[in-house]
């Protein structure tokens, strides 16, 4: 139980800090926000004009009270305005969090299908098999996302007219875009799934098991599994961020809102109020996912509940 | 390849065999970004100014192909006083907005103060197509007057343009924020379509209104619309956009890219490239800068450069060579015949007659300073940064170094006004008025030639009073004069370097017709018809 809130509160303290720290950052780059929106030379706005409008969007303000404001608003639910568009920071993310979250735990999914359907094959079938299924793994590693997009696009949408990308209902626009995300995620989850389930195998318990008559299937789905798990589980926290990054690709080629696609023009638009709010939020998804992890993985292993209460 | 090059031709397939106008059908339409703001002076942004042009109607409407205004809201033309400070409206009557207000004379004059003036606390900016404007007035019920504190020539073109859309009065009390996305459906306009629903950053429903019934009298189309909606869809990645279009999966997609075009047509589909009518894409030689500040260096430069190999190059048909920094469709273009030569050189002879020696690594050397300038990337425009690459090649070789400044849209807007780190820049603005040229060149506008010294005085005078008489003689014609020795000091001073009429090139599919874009290249929809 201490274990538990000594997380909790380290993983709060990890929140804190990249708030402060992404704000300072983020502070730091040359040029601010009003700047980026308002002084192009397009609107034709004199240099009074600009005080005025950071003096409206509290940008005039000494760097800590705006960093105070910040904070306070982020504690009350007001994530601030996007400064671009003037769309409040919520109505966007509202917008945009709920398609990211859908894309990501689906293609979460299929890349943990698609993981195990190789690591089985990859060190259970024969031997031609295993090599074709082994090499797997680190081709999918080696394939851009941005392309992988293009190509199921250019081949199962607009050369055999499978899929429509535009006006594609919801489940249909879905499809492709989970794949080109599963893919890149599954590469990295297989190989750590084939290479514990091979250190398995070896173990002598395995050998015991197999000698009191276990077939291959018990030993897999009983033994073998239960002691993959712990090292997959353990990579989880990686591939959020993979999830993530994987999102803004994603979302760019397959026009889809997102989060990727919001953190994408907030970038290109230096919209500082709108990154803020996404780097806080991807901070507290990271640091969920880690806890989550540490907290559960002594439920799967006796060995480290000892470790912790020793 | 077929292309239609006119400012507003019909954009049909040749030859499309049909009986005329068919009600009904949804229209879908790619557009590359989303729309950032619905404030009718911040439509100069193109996805806003799409969707502005279409759910808005104006005083004045301007013919997208001889440029002349005609009455939309207004019935006539505006009494204008002789030094054009006073412009009076007489204005429909039977005009209704969308949530079923009336467009009342007061609805009118409040429009027009608020992008006249702006409003700081609500963070909604002045119109830069609204100069010197002091206060609206309701003369009576069909009649609305504007007072000007100094002359105000380019008024009636500027209400005509999307910037001047009118807007119901509950709209009007909104803040920048009430017109950001996730409230389209709230900006409540008197044009021939209303926003049904939007899904931010990925989509706008538009609808026809079926009681519309004011269309400029020159539009083909006097009723409703004659899709029933149309989906606006955004695609930002351009091989997805170009791919879905050629598919079949749109009808209309915006930003066709030069290298995209015959993707296009030769998946049987046409291009529609529209003029934008204003200054042309090029550079602008920042010449107080202490390396241009030598006429022969600026001279030496434009010689230097091959602006045919740049077009026939990065670009395509749909791209004129330019004539002069106007598009040869402004108002006011003159041309400056042989300014633009290339000539390498003449323009090696230049630099040598003036000091500049070619250094051990091929680029020259005066007193010690390198003959090293840097361009922003003008982002916006199409393959800047493939234009600079080409460009900088052709300068090498008479020993000039051009670099270019790395950085996003934030980082050029910041340092593009600072001499210091950018010395040439590279744009373009889109305008169908006289005053375009004063809205690139003056020092009250976008200053590109940063013309502005330390005292706010203006470095060059005569260029600076040129263009103001540009933008304040009453008369048409002296306008026309005064925009002509504008581009002619332009050339003689060596200033800028103009590339090519810049176009928004749209591609469509055979089974739409009757699609046309308004003065600057923005989408029209209301005439646009699917064939069964």
């Amino acid at each position: 139980m201490r274990f538990a809130l000594r997380r909790t509160g380290q993983a709060a303290l990890v929140v804190v800090a990249t708030f402060v720290l992404a704000f300072l950052l983020l502070q730091a780059l040359p040029g601010d926000a009003i700047v980026a929106r308002y002084a192009s030379p397009e609107l034709g706005l004199t240099a009074a004009q600009l005080d005025e409008l950071r003096a409206v969007y509290g940008t005039d303000q000494p760097i800590w009270v705006q960093l105070w404001q910040s904070a306070a608003g982020f504690l009350t639910g007001d994530l601030g305005t996007s400064l671009q568009s003037g769309a409040s920071v919520e109505t966007l993310l509202a917008a945009a969090l709920p398609s990211t979250l859908l894309l990501a735990s689906l293609g979460f999914v299929v890349a943990v299908l698609l993981a195990v359907g190789i690591a089985v094959a990859a060190t259970n079938g024969p031997g031609w098999i295993r090599r074709g299924f082994r090499s797997l793994p680190p081709l999918f590693v080696s394939i851009p996302v941005f392309w992988l997009g293009i190509v199921l696009l250019q081949v199962l949408s607009f050369r055999l007219g499978l899929v429509p990308v535009i006006n594609a209902s919801p489940a249909e626009a879905l499809i492709l875009p989970v794949l080109t995300i599963a893919v890149p995620i599954a590469a990295p989850l297989a190989q750590v799934l084939i290479r514990s389930i091979d250190d398995t195998v070896a173990e002598p318990f395995i050998a015991v098991a197999r000698s009191r008559g276990a077939g291959p299937g018990w030993v897999l789905s009983r033994e073998v599994a239960r002691n993959a798990l712990l090292p997959t589980l353990t990579i989880a926290g990686v591939l959020f961020g993979e999830l993530v990054a994987g999102a803004v690709v994603t979302e760019t080629v397959f026009a889809r809102s997102g989060l990727g696609r919001l953190t994408q023009e907030a970038v290109a638009n230096r919209d500082i109020p709108v990154l803020q709010a996404i780097v806080v939020i991807s901070a507290i998804g990271f640091v969920i996912i880690n806890l989550v992890v540490d907290l559960v993985s002594p439920a799967i292993d006796p060995r480290l509940r000892r470790a912790v209460h020793a | 390849m077929a292309l239609t090059a006119c400012a507003a031709g019909e954009a049909a397939a040749p030859g499309a065999a049909s009986d005329g106008p068919v009600t009904g059908g949804t229209l879908t339409y790619l557009e590359h970004q989303a729309y950032t703001t619905l404030y009718p002076p911040a439509a100069g942004f193109y996805p806003n100014g799409a969707l502005v042009n279409n759910l808005t109607a104006r005083l004045l409407h301007q013919d997208p192909e001889t440029l002349e205004l005609e009455p939309w809201i207004a019935t006539a033309l505006p009494e204008v006083n002789g030094d054009a400070t006073e412009y009076t409206f007489d204005i429909r009557t039977d005009v209704t907005y969308s949530d079923g207000t009336p467009l009342t004379a007061e609805n009118v004059v409040a429009n027009l103060d608020l992008f006249g003036l702006g409003d700081q606390d609500r963070a909604l900016i002045v119109s830069e197509a609204v100069n010197n404007y002091e206060r609206g007035e309701v003369v009576d019920d069909d009649t609305v007057r504007f007072h000007f504190r100094a002359s105000a020539p380019g008024f009636a073109q500027a209400v005509s343009t999307i910037n001047s859309g009118l807007l119901a009065d509950a709209t009007l009390e909104r803040d920048s924020e009430g017109f950001g996305p996730g409230n389209a459906a709230d900006i409540i306009g008197a044009g021939p379509f209303t926003v049904e629903s939007e899904e931010v950053g990925t989509s706008i429903r538009l609808a026809a209104r079926e009681d519309y019934a004011w269309a400029p009298p020159s539009a083909e189309n006097q009723g409703r619309p004659y899709v029933d909606a149309v989906d606006i869809v955004i695609a930002p990645e351009d091989s997805v956009r170009i791919g879905s279009l050629a598919s079949g999966q749109a009808h209309i997609a915006r930003q066709v890219e030069p290298q995209h075009e015959e993707q296009v047509t030769s998946a049987g589909l046409s291009l529609h490239a529209a003029q934008t009518n204003g200054v042309n894409n090029g550079l602008s030689f920042r010449f107080d800068h202490p390396l241009l500040q030598d006429i022969d260096v600026r001279r030496a430069l434009i010689a230097g450069i091959d602006r045919e190999e740049v077009v026939s190059s990065i670009f395509s048909d749909a791209y004129p060579l330019a004539t002069s920094s106007l598009s040869s469709t402004a108002l006011g273009y003159s041309e400056q015949e042989d300014a633009y030569a290339y000539d390498p050189d003449l323009a090696e002879q230049l630099l040598d007659d003036a000091g500049w020696v070619v250094g051990s690594d091929g680029i020259r050397v005066r007193d010690g300073q390198r003959l090293h300038l840097v361009v922003n990337e003008a982002l916006p425009q199409p393959r800047s940064r493939d234009v600079i690459t080409l460009v900088a090649q052709q300068l090498r070789e008479i020993g000039v170094e051009l670099e270019l400044f790395q950085g996003d849209q934030a980082a050029q807007t910041a340092a593009s006004t600072d001499i210091d780190q950018v010395q040439i820049y590279h744009s373009m603005v889109g305008r169908a008025d006289f005053d375009v040229i004063k809205s690139q060149f003056s020092i009250d506008n976008r200053n590109t030639l940063l013309n502005e010294g330390a005292d706010g005085q203006p470095i060059d005078a005569d260029l600076e009073a040129l263009l103001q008489e540009v933008a304040s003689e009453p008369d048409t014609e002296a306008r026309a004069a005064a925009s002509a020795a504008v581009q002619a000091h332009l050339t003689e001073q060596a200033y800028v370097l103009p590339f090519f009429e810049e176009p928004q090139v749209y591609g469509v599919q055979p089974q739409v017709h009757g699609f046309e874009t308004e003065s600057v290249g923005r989408p029209t929809l209301s005439g646009v018809w699917l064939e069964g």
